[in-house]
Formats: structure tokens, C-alpha cells, sequence
């Protein structure tokens, strides 16, 4: 699922399985936006949806991350897919993050971010599983402005 | 370009790499050394030099290089590391007795708290990743546009604005959270504590009041500040400034302590 470069999140449900997506053009190299989205300590500096992330984020690596989605929660999850300034896939068992960074001119990046959880058990447990809008939203505007306020700098 | 040329640009530019190296490397003896090699280096290689950038930009590529080489072995320093080096000078019977000595043996062992500011930036700016730290003291301190920094780090532009944004926003939560001169809540009052025993006829407050990072605390704003902290740092010689010998003794001790804590850390 690929949302139009709008900064608003689009949910897609299923029987077994949730899918959210944003995007959002930002004026910045990707490059910039890649060293934010793998710099884990810094993270909850520029992006309110995040309380911490523990860990490295890397090739194989290994995080813990406390999002405002769940405060009391802390998801443990595995770099899965590491491609330099282009795609970075996180997840645990029931799910995963994917983003996509794509220079579309100078200076110009198309981010994406989707996240699809789901499996057998999914209807059971969908209900309790809050909406992934807002923090999506805040996610993509939280990085924007930060990309932004870099890309700027004299 | 001549090696004449080389030598002559080398030494008008000596002061300010050697202050840069020692900042970097919190080591006097190291950054001395530094600076030789790089002439050596840039006089070796003189052939090669194309007139691409200016020559300050070349010699402090190579000088950052061969810093980086002495540097990546080492931990860098942790946030708290005046708490940590105080407690450790406290427990020192012979360390005040030397800062004494030095005191009132040097023609440069005066106790300035404008100089102690810059010497706590130097540390605190050892906590940041190297390439940030080398950022922001070639940006601030030293005037070289991104470009160039992007030159001498032979990285991109992008992400010499990335080091330099991060830098900056670190240093700004590192000294709001500590530095009591900016914040009547902040942990570390060490300018006042070392004013108080190595100068004490000097009213600390007449002395902050002084200084514009202190006075500007109600209209500056956190940005502000931190490019005050980075303008004192700028117009002070650390090698030949009133305090030079003080805080460089001073600065020797944070390093030997800060080293040993680390490879303790690491054990």
C-alpha cells in the first residue's frame, strides 16, 4: 500500500490483519533522514511519539522501544532489513515496520512508513490493538520539521 | 604551492590548529604532536595538493585524520565527567597543592571563570560522537563553512548539517540540565566551587555578570545561549591564554581520569 505524499495515515483491515501507511515528501537528502531514523538514542529528542529506544539499530540488531501508543509496553524488536538510505524493516512476530526513502529531486525525499500486523490469532486480539493514525501522522510531521530544520542549516 | 608557501601558511595557522587538536584530544602533548606530524605529512605530500580547497581547509584535513587515528581507540567521554573528575581531584591529596603551585608559579595559572567555561565545553564536548565534536568545533570555533567540513570529513554536506544540528541540540540538553550559570536548577556549580578556592577576593557574581552568557539568561533563548558558550571558547587561546597553564593542567587530569574510567567501563 502506497498512500498518496498527503502526511495522513490510511488504515486497511482485514479479517487477519491491519495495515497503516503514510507518506510525506520532505525537503531534505535522504541521507538526513536516514542518519534520524537509525540514530535510536536520539530519537525520542525530535519524534513525540517515541518515549525511548534502547539498542542499536543495525544489521541484525536488536531494540527495545517504549512508543506513547502503549506507554506500559515495551516492544522488543529486530532489525530485519538494512539498506542503507533507501529501507529499514523492523518487527517482532506479529508484525513489522517498513520504511522507504526515495530521492524524488535535489533535496527531496518521498518517506514512507506502513506497518501490517496481523496472523491467526489477529482476530481475537484487534480490538485491543489501538489505531495507528495520529501517531503516524505525528511520526511523519515530527520528521519532517527535523529533516527540514537540518537540511536548513547554514 | 612551494614548500616555503607551506611553512609559511603553516605557522600563521599553527595557533588555531593546535588549539583545535587539544580540543579534540583533551591532550596538550598530543595536539604538539598532531600539529608536527601533520606538517610532516602535508610537506610529504605537498605534490598532491591541487589548490581544490584552500590550504587551511587541506592541513586541517589532514591534521583531523591523524586525530581521528589517535582517537578511535578511546571511549568517549560521559556527560557527568566534571562530577566524576571532581570527586576523583577531591580524593587527590597532592591535586590542589599543584594547581596551587601553579598558581603562583606561572605567568599563566590565573583562574578565570570565562576560561573555565570553555575548558568544561572542551570535556562536555567529548561526549559527543567524534564526528559531531569535530563538527561543531570546525563550524563554531573555527569558521570553516559546511562545505569544507564536508572536505576535511570527506563526508557529504547533508550530513555535516546533520552532525551539526544533533551536536548542538545535545550540547544545549547537556548544559541546561548542568550548568548552574544557566539554570538555577542545573547540578554543577564548579566555576563557582574553583573561584572560591583559587580566587578568593574575586566576587563570583561582579565576575558572571561579566560575561554575557550569564547576563543574557532572561532573553536569551537556549540556541542563544549555547552560541555565547561557543563565541567565549572562540576568542580564547588555550595555550596562551591567562589561565593556560592552570586549566591545561587542569584539563590533563580530567584525561587520565576520564581514560581510566573508560577502559574500566569497558572491562
Amino acid at each position: 500500500m502506497t498512500p498518496a505524499s498527503t502526511g495522513k495515515a490510511v488504515t486497511i483491515k482485514k479479517m487477519f490483519s491491519r495495515e497503516t501507511a503514510i507518506s510525506i515528501d520532505i525537503q531534505a537528502d535522504k541521507s538526513i533522514l536516514w542518519a534520524l531514523l537509525t540514530n535510536a538514542s536520539d530519537f525520542p529528542r525530535w519524534n513525540s511519539t517515541v518515549i525511548s529506544i534502547e539498542g542499536e539499530i543495525k544489521p541484525g540488531g536488536k531494540i527495545r522501544l517504549k512508543s506513547t501508543l502503549d506507554p506500559k509496553r515495551v516492544f522488543k524488536l529486530s532489525v530485519k532489513e538494512f539498506d542503507a538510505d533507501t529501507r529499514l524493516v523492523w518487527g517482532d512476530a506479529m508484525g513489522q515496520r517498513v520504511y522507504t526513502l526515495k530521492s524524488i529531486g535535489q533535496n527531496l525525499t518521498h518517506f514512507t512508513m506502513t506497518e501490517k500486523i496481523g496472523g491467526p490469532i489477529f482476530p481475537l486480539i484487534a480490538k485491543m490493538i489501538p489505531s495507528f493514525d495520529q501517531s503516524f501522522e505525528h511520526y511523519a510531521r515530527d520528521l519532517k520539521k527535523e529533516a527540514e530544520a537540518i537540511s536548513n542549516t547554514k | 604551492m612551494t614548500l616555503e608557501q607551506l611553512t609559511n601558511e603553516f605557522e600563521l595557522g599553527r595557533p588555531h590548529l593546535k588549539s583545535y587538536l587539544l580540543r579534540i584530544t583533551a591532550s596538550a602533548e598530543d595536539a604538539e604532536d598532531i600539529a608536527q606530524d601533520t606538517f610532516i605529512k602535508a610537506s610529504q605530500k605537498l605534490h598532491t595538493f591541487r589548490g581544490n580547497s584552500s590550504v587551511k581547509t587541506w592541513i586541517f584535513t589532514i591534521a583531523s585524520n591523524l586525530a581521528k587515528d589517535n582517537l578511535r581507540a578511546k571511549k568517549r567521554w560521559t556527560e557527568n565527567v566534571t562530577d566524576i573528575c571532581k570527586a576523583k581531584a577531591i580524593a587527590n591529596p597532592t591535586y590542589f597543592a599543584d594547581m596551587m603551585t601553579i598558581q603562583t608559579t606561572s605567568p599563566h595559572g590565573q583562574f578565570e571563570v570565562r576560561e573555565h567555561i570553555t575548558f568544561c565545553l572542551t570535556c562536555i564536548s567529548k561526549s559527543l560522537p567524534l564526528e559531531q565534536q569535530i563538527c561543531i568545533l570546525l563550524k563554531e570555533i573555527y569558521d570553516f563553512k559546511v562545505s569544507e567540513i564536508a572536505q576535511i570529513l570527506t563526508t557529504t554536506e547533508a550530513m555535516v548539517k546533520y552532525y551539526l544540528h544533533t551536536s548542538r541540540a545535545k550540547m544545549i540538553t547537556i548544559f541546561e540540565g548542568r550548568c548552574a550559570l544557566i539554570n538555577k536548577e542545573g547540578t554543577c556549580h564548579q566555576c563557582s566551587e574553583l573561584n572560591g578556592i583559587f580566587n578568593p577576593k574575586q566576587d563570583f557574581e561582579v565576575e558572571k555578570n561579566k560575561i554575557e552568557m550569564a547576563r543574557v539568561l532572561e532573553t536569551g533563548d537556549k540556541e542563544h545561549l549555547l552560541d555565547l558558550r561557543l563565541q567565549l571558547m572562540k576568542e580564547i587561546d588555550p595555550f596562551s591564554s591567562n589561565g593556560s597553564d592552570f586549566q591545561l593542567h587542569h584539563l590533563a587530569h580530567n584525561r587520565k581520569i576520564m581514560e581510566n574510567y573508560s577502559e574500566r567501563s569497558a572491562e
